[in-house]
């Protein structure tokens, strides 16, 4: 089709509707800003890099194959001859089968972007390559705009697209507006009235640049940072999916404060977290820097297969790097070679490879701490743990001095054992035997009485039941267990009441089975109508009202040499039993007897009890000759330790020394933190090209490798995670700097210059300032990657101290403030305005770090959603401090995420989020209005005001508005306010009752010593204060 | 309200809407507000959503999921599989189940023996639909509804099958599809929140599978569309409620001061933003009002309330909430789903299910003859079902009377109602084990389609892009059924 002649006006057009600071001439045409978006919003999705979707065989993302002769003797793009371009027919063609891109793909170019693409083809179709794949260049700055104040290069920039823009950027801010923002930005904090009178005051030259430093010096500059990156590394408290438990990981939260507190180089950051465990030595700091890709959902759902997610775990961690670092969209080529940006499908699993080989399980089991983990003591706890070391180490000593000094010998060696005595082996008396799960009828299974109206056979008291009917206490599980002997039988001691006999009573044993029975008296309990092993009738009750020994031999009940029983039930039909220690009455050894080892072993092989360790076992096992010395030595330890009386009564002081400390070193250690990190396995599991991303369709075998289009490996780069990281933050790298300056500006402004900072590829927005983003990326890789001082560059900037008041022209003209004419100004973050709310009303409670606490919620948001086996589905509201700490330690579980922080956009971090919305809703409203967090910071506020805000109305309403706000009411605002407070103060002093029932919300105290009616009323102020749209916006 | 006080809000909120056009602010106020008070329906007069939707003309302006969370079995309620009954404790042939993956709870087991089940089927309706004697009131309905018996997905756990058919992929960040209406349509109404969420509660209290706020997120559309809860405990909606103390009067009192205030700081810093802000106050103001009225359900009629069965009157149980749904329908709310748990029957299935079909089938044929009643049921979606179908294979012990079903996605039932799907059929064919789909099958992405397509969108156009990427709620798959559609 001939070209019209009218598109040489296209070809002017272009000038007028180009982008935001697009230049004027067509020859002009820049391939990456002006092309290559259109190639690939229309073209690449069947005529890209991706070669299983490709069309026709046509490539046009790269020049070459675009410029290609075809089979068909047609070519695609012919420069200086747009006529002669297939593409340039195809596209203007009136036949709708023909036309490109096709009308049933939902794209379409419009006249002004065909004209575009054929004035660029006829300037020669110079092509290029995506600028952000590009490093950036050093540009020479032209001069800057006479007139406009600049404090840095920043503003250079900024000004001359203002000026080729037509227009003009805003007075500098008054010093109330700039502490505020400045605050607000560094901290996530308002800044005091103190504060604020402090920076007025400071009337020296550079009192901006000093009120930076100090800023960014105070410990909440590194929360802030962190509760920003936290979105990015998808930080939460629970794992994520299914079941959702606990996870602990908040000592990374911990590192991830301290590190820009420390203002860590960003190449550092970077490196620890991707591969801390990697550094030579790394130090538990490095180890714990690696929990950032450790924070991906996990399951452990029954029934999920192991392969499906140990897959989605690693490609979990490439998106999110990808994104974090690169500002790449990597997770598209999961599937299929990338449809717009150059990354194939392969080279996808070769980053998929440095993160497929954790030693991690793919079945979390729901645990708190799934392995990798690492023990993160506090400096106390070390020190503490050191000192029982210590302690452990003498008693251990003291143990071996006291063994040395017994020089036990034997007194009878190659005597023969003799007569065995008969005695109660008791199995338990005050206490169960260890392990044991106690259980039985009613609230209390087991109940213990020891005052003087119950009896007591032995020790310190005995268990107790009254029933009315049949009833039981017993319990199973016992790890400790009884071991059946020959001849053995088996005890209990019981007293009934004489005010309340019962008609029954029965022990039961459990050796795996219950089915082990004898019962005393009428035959109404467990096994009724039958006499043998399962319920052996022992005759009438015992005597009423005293104590009596019930006995039964072992082989009555059904239990051979040899059982062994880890459950025991003591059962009755009505009245009131107690019962008391039970245990074997079996063969057992004289006092003489046990007093010679000789005559120990032997009567171990006899009768095989009690049990000792394997270890002593395996030693008696060996024919007494051919033991060694270390054998004799071992097995004459366990006999003076545990067997002989004499000795035993030596040892025992030292012994119990050493079981204490040994308790308390234990007690240290579970209270150590811990926190889950990274670690690869010694063998790398293989990694494959997955067909489709499916787990179970492998095809070629591929290894850890970086995408070297970006930018080549350095020469001995390790194939892990070190080779990775070191590679990214490379200072030659094109993404890297660009996208983490980028994020940067986006904190501080609103909007970055890239709009879209989680893509920087072919489909991402374009940046509005591409010089200026290269010129602050090379500043960065310059400075050390130094972050404070990069963004005190951003702080210092003429720009962003510009007032953020907008004229309608200036909204019209850039509704977003793309361009910078003014200062930004946008709603804060959901932390932010809670943090706010509790730092004014002096609730706030500064910690730092530490494990996440519940504060208020609404009831049963949790149940309704939970897994019942869920740890995390009851919610259980914490008390004191907790309640008021900054809301970056408020818990986050990820399935039912804490609704006063989503309700303003906070994301729920199943996900690595770069980015988020600023929406404007009425559950907003709500949450502000009436959330018990907000009303009762608004009730303390209220007491600051009346103590801290001098006697009269008018100053404490000015103080107050200056808390929130950082300036002072303009006298319609007071008058307004104090008309407000003062038709409140006569409401509540007609109704007291109302005052008082408005100033309970919330768990903290009121100040008594307030009046109750000027209090209410300064409430329903500070109430209205913090919902002011002032007072939520950074303005 | 004042009327005074009444009419300079209207003339505020026209005075905002008129100027912020185009602007910041009416984008802001996209999904929830000004649309007519009272029980609006008429899409005309619609706030928010894409002005090139509706595509088509719709069949249905809003929808109402009931959703089995833990997956019914299909063997026990909907596919008839007479002849199971001679394969009792048989074992599944190996041709049947192919070699396709089956969970970890049954892969270790060493036989899978055929449990037919034990319930009674009988023909209903003028086409003689074989319907289960667990639900004989639905089965008074079956010439109101399609019966879909080939829906399928591949997940094959709960977590990713859930989050699968409400946001169109099996991992967490996309949207849910009440997001993507909000987004698409917009709102009905200006007094409610156009995506709502219900829980039920089963014998007094929740347990069961868990659910996950992904399942009514936003994922990356703005947070705006995510669906809020309706809740029967403590407020309504959260925060809903003014603080202790606090009358009405008083917070009507402070928001018109909040308001004078903001004003104030509009007129000095021309912040679109704060036009929005006031305006979002004065509808949470509404909603404190609405809500109430929504959840009062004195006014039903004795009648009425009787359809539902006597659960009606227990807040939070799925009976309370299906005449809630009917009622937000009524009131423009676009999208109310809601959830009900414990249908994951691995053993004890017939005592189990019995008690969830005894819970969920008199209120969900009510809603239907409800809506039918008002004359709504042609313009209102109902959908039932869960996420994916149950083994005709046994997990754990078989005996005559008791037995157990493992998940199994291959195939599965649910049904529609309204809203313009083809009333009184049944679709799609399974083979004799209900274990593969031999005719029509229904693939999720096929039913996500196609209940947007009820709504007058064309889903491969609803689009957002996220990443340089164009999102849909059906990602790259779907078609439109329209052999289910009138």
């Amino acid at each position: 089709m001939p070209i019209p002649s009218h598109w040489a006006t296209f070809v002017l057009l272009v000038s007028v509707t180009a982008p935001v600071g697009n230049v004027a001439a067509a020859e002009k045409i820049d391939f990456s800003r002006d092309i290559l978006p259109l190639l690939s919003n229309n073209c690449f999705q069947c005529h890209g890099p991706d070669e299983e979707q490709r069309e026709a065989e046509l490539r046009l993302d790269v020049r070459e194959r675009a410029l290609a002769d075809r089979d068909s003797g047609s070519i695609a793009i012919v420069p200086f001859k747009s006529q002669a371009s297939a593409v340039v027919e195809r596209i203007t063609t009136a036949d709708e089968s023909e036309r490109m891109p096709p009308p049933d793909s939902g794209n379409k170019l419009s006249d002004d972007e065909i004209a575009r693409i054929v004035a660029w083809i006829d300037a020669g179709a110079p092509w290029g390559e995506h600028w952000a794949f590009r490093a950036p260049k050093p540009r020479q700055l032209t001069k800057p705009v006479v007139g406009w104040k600049q404090n840095n290069s920043v503003d250079h920039f900024i000004h001359i697209s203002l000026q080729e823009n037509g227009l003009q950027p805003e007075v500098e801010a008054d010093r109330r507006t700039l502490i505020r923002r400045v605050t607000f930005d560094l901290t996530g904090l308002p800044p005091t009235v103190a504060q604020i009178d402090t920076f007025l005051a400071d009337r020296r030259a550079g009192a901006y640049e000093r009120l930076l430093d100090r800023v960014f010096a105070s410990p909440q500059y590194g929360e802030q940072m962190a509760r920003i990156w936290l979105d990015a590394a998808r930080y939460g408290d629970t794992h994520g999916l299914h079941l959702d438990n606990e996870r602990s990981i908040w000592p990374y939260r911990e590192w991830v404060i301290s590190a820009f507190n420390r203002n860590m180089p960003f190449d550092q950051f970077t490196i620890e977290q991707l591969a801390g465990d990697l550094l030579p030595n790394p130090t538990l700091s490095q180890r714990v820097a690696t929990g950032f890709n450790r924070c991906n959902v996990t399951t452990s759902e029954g029934g999920s297969i192991d392969d499906e997610y140990y897959m989605r775990y690693a490609v979990d961690r490439v998106e999110t790097t990808a994104t974090v670092w690169l500002g790449l969209t990597a997770g598209c080529a999961a599937c299929h070679d990338h449809k717009f940006d150059p990354l194939t499908q392969k080279e996808f699993y070769q980053l998929f490879s440095y993160f497929f080989s954790l030693t991690e399980r793919a079945m979390d089991g729901n645990a708190l701490l799934p392995p990798p983990t690492l023990k993160v003591p506090s400096a106390e706890q070390l020190a503490l743990k050191t000192r029982l070391q210590d302690n452990l180490r003498i008693a251990e000593e003291t143990i071996e001095a006291v063994f040395a000094k017994v020089a036990y010998v034997d007194p009878s060696v190659g005597v023969e054992l003799g007569a065995l005595t008969r005695r109660e082996n008791i199995w338990f008396d005050d206490v169960l035997p260890e392990g044991a799960v106690k259980q039985g009828n009613g609230t209390e299974p087991w109940k213990f009485v020891s005052s003087a109206e119950h009896p007591v056979h032995s020790g310190e008291n005995s268990s107790t039941r009254t029933a009315d009917g049949l009833s039981q206490h017993f319990f199973t599980g016992a790890k400790s267990k009884l071991k059946i002997a020959e001849n053995d039988r088996l005890f209990a001691y019981v007293f009934l009441d004489p005010k309340n006999p019962p008609e029954t009573i029965q022990l039961q044993f459990n050796d795996g089975s219950w089915e082990h029975r004898a019962h005393w008296g009428a035959d109404k309990t467990f096994g009724a109508g039958k006499n043998n092993a399962s319920n052996r009738a022992m005759g009438e009750l015992p005597e009423l009202g005293k104590w009596v020994k019930l006995e039964v031999a072992a082989v009555d009940v059904g239990l051979k040499p040899g059982s062994e029983l880890n459950g025991w039930a003591f059962t009755q039909f009505g009245g009131t039993v107690h019962w008391d220690q039970a245990g074997v009455v079996s063969a057992s050894m004289s006092d003489k007897q046990l007093r010679s080892q000789f005559a120990w072993e032997q009567f171990r092989k006899q009768v095989k009890r009690p049990a000792v360790p394997k270890e002593v076992q395996k030693i008696l096992d060996i024919e007494r000759e051919k033991r060694t010395e270390d054998h004799r030595a071992k097995l004459t330890r366990y006999y003076v330790e545990h067997i002989n009386p004499d000795t035993m009564a030596v040892v025992k002081g030292p012994i119990a020394t050493r079981v204490a400390v040994q308790n308390q070193l234990k007690a240290v250690d579970k209270a150590i933190p811990a926190t889950l990190v990274m670690e690869d396995r010694k063998e790398a599991r293989q990694a494959h090209i997955l067909e489709r991303g499916q787990y179970t369709e492998k095809r070629e075998a591929v290894s850890s490798a970086v995408p070297t289009w970006i930018l080549p490996t350095a020469e001995n780069a390790p194939a892990n995670r070190m080779g990775l990281a070191e590679w990214l933050v490379d200072p030659s790298h094109p993404l890297t700097a660009r996208v983490t300056v980028n994020r940067m500006w986006q904190q501080f402004f609103g909007i970055g210059i890239v709009r879209t900072s989680e893509d920087f590829g072919v489909q991402g927005e374009q940046p509005s300032h591409p010089e200026l983003l290269d010129w602050m990326a090379l500043r960065f890789i310059e400075s050390g990657w130094d972050v404070k001082a990069f963004q005190k560059m951003l702080l210092m900037s003429a720009t962003y101290r510009q007032s953020s008041r907008v004229t309608t022209a200036k909204l019209a003209a850039d509704p977003q403030n793309r361009l910078l004419s003014r200062g930004p100004r946008f709603r804060l973050d959901g932390e932010m305005i809670r943090d706010q709310a509790l730092a004014v009303s002096g609730l706030l409670v500064g910690r730092i770090g530490g494990k996440s606490g519940r504060p208020y919620q609404p009831d049963g948001l949790w149940k309704p959603v939970g897994f019942g086996g869920s740890n995390t589905s009851v919610f259980k509201q914490d008390h004191g401090v907790n309640l008021y700490r900054r809301s970056m330690y408020t818990f986050l579980k990820r399935t039912s995420p804490p609704p006063s922080m989503t309700t303003f956009d906070a994301p729920n971090r199943e996900t690595c989020q770069v980015r988020r919305a600023r929406t404007n809703t009425p559950l907003q409203a709500l949450v502000l209005m009436n959330d018990v967090q907000f009303f009762e910071a608004a009730r303390k506020f209220a007491e600051r005001v009346m103590i801290e805000g001098g006697e009269q109305t008018a100053s404490r309403l000015d103080w107050a508005f200056c808390t929130v706000t950082a300036r002072r009411p303009s006298p319609r605002e007071s008058a307004r306010l104090l008309a407000m407070f003062a038709s409140y103060q006569e409401e509540f002093r007609k109704d007291r009752e109302a005052a008082e029932k408005i100033l309970k919300t919330g768990e903290s105290a009121r100040n008594a010593s307030l009046d109750v009616v000027d209090l209410a009323a300064w409430s329903m102020v500070t109430h209205l204060l913090l919902n002011l749209s002032e007072t939520i916006t950074k303005g | 309200m004042n009327p005074i006080r009444e009419f300079n809000l209207v003339e505020t909120r026209r005075h905002f809407f008129g100027r912020a056009a185009g602007g910041i602010g009416s984008a802001a106020l996209a999904s929830l507000l000004n649309g007519p008070v009272g029980h609006a329906s008429n899409s005309a007069s619609r706030v928010g959503g894409l002005p090139e939707l509706p595509h088509f003309a719709p069949k249905a302006k809003r929808v109402i999921y009931l959703f089995m969370s833990g997956a019914p079995s299909q063997l026990d309620t909907w596919d008839y599989k007479p002849k199971m009954q001679d394969w009792y404790d048989k074992d599944l042939p190996d041709s049947v189940r192919n070699g396709q993956r089956i969970t970890t709870m049954t892969s270790g087991q060493k036989r899978f023996p055929i449990a037919p089940s034990i319930f009674k089927f009988n023909q209903h309706g003028k086409h003689g639909a074989w319907v289960s004697e667990l639900l004989p009131h639905t089965a008074g309905i079956v010439d109101d509804i399609a019966v879909l018996r080939t829906v399928n997905t591949e997940a094959i756990n709960h977590d990713p099958a859930i989050t699968y058919i409400q946001t169109g992929s099996q991992l967490p960040g996309r949207p849910s599809a009440g997001a993507w209406l909000s987004y698409g349509l917009g709102s009905l109404n200006e007094n409610l929140p156009t995506f709502m969420v219900l829980h039920s509660t089963v014998n007094g209290g929740f347990g069961g599978q868990a659910l996950y706020a992904r399942l009514w997120g936003a994922g990356f559309l703005s947070t705006r569309h995510q669906g809020v809860s309706l809740r029967s405990n403590g407020d309504p909606v959260l925060y809903l409620s003014n603080p202790q103390g606090m009358s009405v009067q008083m917070r009507r009192r402070m928001l018109d001061e909040l308001a004078e205030l903001n004003r104030d700081r509009y007129e000095q810093v021309g912040d679109p933003e704060i036009r929005a802000r006031i305006a979002q106050y004065e509808m949470a103001y509404r909603m404190q009002t609405s809500v109430p009225e929504l959840t009062d359900i004195s006014d039903e009629p004795a009648h009425v309330l009787d359809m539902y069965g006597p659960d009606v009157k227990k807040p939070g149980t799925f009976a309370a909430n299906c005449l809630l749904a009917r009622r937000m329908a009524e009131r423009g709310v676009r999208f109310s789903q809601i959830f009900i748990r414990q249908w994951d029957q691995h053993g004890n299935l017939p005592k189990d299910i019995r008690r969830q079909c005894g819970i969920v089938d008199q209120p969900s044929a009510a809603l239907v003859n409800d809506l039918k009643q008002r004359g709504m049921l042609d313009d209102t979606l109902v959908i039932w079902g869960g996420e994916f179908g149950r083994t005709i294979y046994c997990q754990g012990g078989l005996s005559k009377a008791n037995y157990g079903r493992d998940h199994h996605p291959r195939c599965y039932s649910k049904w529609m109602a309204g809203g313009g799907v083809k009333p009184g059929i049944v679709y799609g064919e399974t083979d004799d084990f209900s274990y593969n789909v031999i005719d029509k099958p229904l693939h999720l992405h096929d039913l996500n389609a196609t209940i947007l397509h009820c709504l007058g969108i064309d889903h491969e156009r609803l689009t957002f892009r996220h990443q340089g990427r164009d999102f849909r709620l059906t990602d790259v798959h779907g078609k439109v059924v329209h052999d289910i559609l009138v």
